[in-house]
């Protein structure tokens, strides 16, 4: 990873049910800053895959929500897949440069609202 | 019998000569290739200096025990203190200058200390990507040459060129619709449409005047110009800026004449060889 010194940031979010994987990411160049995997997460998604995702995913909501015009932000975008949870959230809405925070659960075992809660914590007291 | 071919004795004599000459004929990504080559034997060496380039802007790639520390191009801002507010959208200016040493991030707060650790990283990346275009050159290596402060935690050679390659592949993509050196120009149809931008993206639009290209812009703001080539993209797809020529085809024209307004980091990851490329 291009930080690898700002892997320990993503140590809280490794505390969530079911945690497979954590990616910081640069929403406006797509590069990855700093990624945490579960141990077991062998099979899993890969880091950098994930990451271009979550990034192609909010430039389209970026997009959409600037031509809706509606005065909204974008807050947070959850993915259901069968087996996982895909979460992307941007750490501080009014922040420069624009960085992303995915994390990805199992979906057996993880209580959404719970996870949801402990990322929407940790954006903000990451930006505190 | 030698089995070195006339043309390569020739090459490596014009190179001991002149590092960096490139022999009439020869593919400038073969050579793009020479450049990524000896910066992997750099880094195999553990070398520490600088390897000056020239040829597509002129500047350096700096190593420390075989590791890239810092990078700066002609072409490309260059670090500079985070400013926040008002500074960071380029609004109203600030003394700012380089960050003099890591000590200082270590005690910020997390979110501070992320964005001044990319502060340091994105230029050089930045900078690296446009050093090794095809129209680069590099030059003999000077091991006494150290960075100055304000360089960043040092990085593995194969992850710089991974994602300098990753964003060489971006680039292509929006090569179609818009380069770092396409002029831009704000779109003011009679009857605009509503649209919300960020503060980032407004800051693009009220510099954007007469011969604005997204470098100048880059360079105007001290952001990253492969950032502002995408942010203008977005722009571009929103219909607020246009690249003369195709303006109408931007806004108005029929599907099949638009550029391509699909952007995709995902498709430049498997363009650049996989994720694990």
């Amino acid at each position: 990873m291009i930080l690898p010194a700002a892997d320990e940031l993503l140590a809280p979010v490794m505390a969530i049910d079911g945690f497979r994987l954590a990616c910081l990411i640069d929403g406006s160049t797509g590069m990855v800053l700093a990624t945490r995997e579960f141990r077991e997460n062998h099979d899993g998604p890969a880091p950098t895959t994930a990451a271009a995702g979550a990034a192609d995913v909010i430039n389209a909501l970026t997009l959409l929500n600037g031509r809706l015009a509606t005065g909204e932000n974008l807050e947070d975008v959850m993915v259901t897949f069968s087996d996982s949870f895909f979460m992307v959230r941007p750490v501080g809405l009014d922040q420069q440069p624009q960085i992303l925070l995915l994390v990805i659960a199992d979906r057996q075992r993880t209580n959404l609202a719970m996870a949801h809660r402990s990322i929407r914590d940790f954006c903000a007291s990451f930006t505190a | 019998m030698s089995q070195v071919t006339k043309r390569t004795r020739v090459q490596r004599l014009a190179d001991s000569v002149l590092p960096g000459r490139v022999l009439p004929g020869r593919t400038v990504g073969g050579y793009a290739n020479l450049i990524e080559a000896r910066l992997r034997k750099l880094a195999a060496t553990g070398s520490t200096g600088m390897l000056p380039m020239s040829g597509h802007g002129d500047g350096g790639i700096f190593f420390r025990d075989g590791r890239v520390v810092y990078a700066q191009s002609s072409r490309t801002p260059t670090p500079a203190r985070r400013t926040v507010g008002l500074a960071a959208l380029g609004l109203v200016t600030t003394e700012a200058g380089p960050p003099s040493n890591g000590a200082e991030l270590v005690a910020a707060p997390s979110f501070d200390r992320l964005v001044d650790m990319l502060a340091l990283t994105e230029p050089t990346i930045d900078a690296i990507t446009e050093l090794l275009s095809s129209e680069s050159r590099y030059a003999k290596f000077r091991p006494c040459d150290y960075p100055p402060s304000g360089q960043m935690s040092p990085l593995p050679i194969e992850t710089v060129l991974t994602e300098v390659e990753r964003r060489r592949q971006v680039l292509r993509q929006l090569a179609p619709v818009v380069t770092a050196d396409s002029p831009i120009v704000r779109f003011a149809p009679r009857d605009p449409p509503s649209f919300q931008v960020s503060a980032s993206q407004w800051a693009l639009l009220v510099r954007t005047g007469d011969g604005s290209t997204p470098r100048t812009l880059a360079l105007a703001l001290g952001r990253s110009v492969f950032g502002t080539t995408i942010e203008v993209y977005r722009l571009l797809a929103l219909g607020m800026l246009v690249v003369p020529g195709h303006a109408q085809a931007i806004t108005s024209g029929a599907p099949a004449q638009r550029p391509a307004e699909v952007m995709s980091f995902m498709r430049a990851l498997s363009d650049a060889g996989g994720p694990n490329a």
